[in-house]
């Protein structure tokens, strides 16, 4: 990740012609779309080869089974063969009995070699794995880095197809700054208007001009209390 | 989510009180063009890819900046950028902008929020690093 990362850096800081404008590099994400393909297809092999070998250990693990019963079944038969004072014939079962050792012994030794390719290969897929992962999460970065040069040639052009070009930041503010005022103007009329409606205005006209009926009710009370205590 | 559907279902939408504009934008990518109510000035740019929902804003050009106030800008920028509800700040070559990316599993519901947001920050802040303006 680091490398493409560090590849695409060095892309965007050179990536703009004099035209300013952007050079996409789409051989970036096909390259890397190939590699994933690669290692998908190694992925399946891998698990492909690790299947048949465990399938081909679980058979060997199957014959083991089968020559150890066999040598049991031998060794009960040696046995009653020597008790019956039939020696000739309890040598002629211990040759058969050496003949599943070493088959025995012949599919262990199969066996423990399948086991190793296992590990191996096991191993193999977890790599395997783990690169995948990595190409994915590369691939997506390379391709929205494509997706937002492409999207914003896109919107430059047709901006400036439409209009005679960009605004500038200046220009932009310019309007939000004329509709903010517009925005309180209308707010300031709509609370004047609220004040007419419900008459705060002429009370606040009042107000100004001296008479106050809620000043005046005071001014009363304190004239009747004080006409009281002085009488 | 596409953008075929982002224009039929946006168009009659409203979001605390805020209607969208959607004007597609003609080109290779599928690209819109969303005008929200109130931060008309200020138009979101939308697009959909496999992995997301890419919205952005633009906010300035490079050529616009003071360029003895570029390291400051950039610091602002980073440290504003963390903050910031649901955007980020970036740059894509020589635009700076405010965007935000959304799963596109998204809900309709989200990608509105989304809208509303990004178009109110780009306002605030454009009027926050005016003085970076040359």
């Amino acid at each position: 990740m680091k490398a493409v990362l560090k590849k695409m850096l060095t892309a965007m800081r050179g990536s703009v012609n004099e035209l300013g404008e952007a050079v996409v590099d789409s051989q970036g994400s096909r390259i890397l779309e190939q590699e994933l393909r690669d290692s998908e297809q190694e992925l399946k092999q891998a698990k492909q080869e690790l299947a048949t070998l465990m399938a081909e250990a679980a058979s060997l693990a199957r014959q083991i089974g089968e020559e150890s019963n066999a040598i049991e079944r031998r060794e009960q038969d040696a046995r009653k063969a020597l008790s019956a004072g039939e020696e000739d014939l309890a040598r002629e079962v211990a040759e058969r009995i050496v003949g599943h050792e070493s088959r025995k012994a012949e599919l262990s030794q199969a066996r423990e070699g399948l086991q190793s390719r296992i590990v191996g290969l096991k191993e193999r897929v977890q790599r395997a794995e783990k690169q995948l992962a990595e190409y994915r999460r590369e691939l997506q970065v390379v391709k929205t880095n494509e997706r937002v040069l492409r999207t914003t040639a896109q919107i430059d052009t047709n901006i400036n197809s439409n209009q005679s070009s960009l605004s500038t930041a200046r220009e932009t503010l310019e309007r939000i700054r004329e509709r903010q005022a517009r925005e309180e103007d209308r707010q300031n009329a709509s609370a004047q208007l609220e004040k007419e409606l419900t008459g705060a205005d002429l009370d606040e006209k009042l107000k100004a001009a001296g008479i106050d009926g809620e000043k005046d009710a005071i001014n009363d009370v304190l004239a009747r209390l004080k006409g009281k205590t002085d009488s | 989510m596409d953008t075929q559907s982002l224009i039929l279902s946006l168009g009659d939408a409203t979001h605390a009180g805020r209607t969208f504009n959607v004007m597609p934008v003609s080109g290779e990518d599928p690209v819109l063009q969303i005008v929200v109510s109130g931060a008309e000035e200020t138009p979101v740019y939308l697009t959909v890819t496999e992995t997301q929902v890419l919205c952005l804003v633009y906010l300035f050009e490079e050529s616009e900046i003071r360029a003895s106030a570029l390291p400051e800008l950039h610091e602002s920028m980073l440290r504003i950028s963390v903050p910031m509800p649901l955007s980020a700040l970036g740059k894509v070559e020589d635009h700076y902008v405010v965007y935000g990316a959304l799963s596109p599993s998204s809900s309709d519901f989200e990608v509105r929020q989304e809208l509303v947001t990004l178009a109110d920050n780009a306002i605030d802040l454009l009027q926050t690093f005016e003085d970076f303006l040359e």
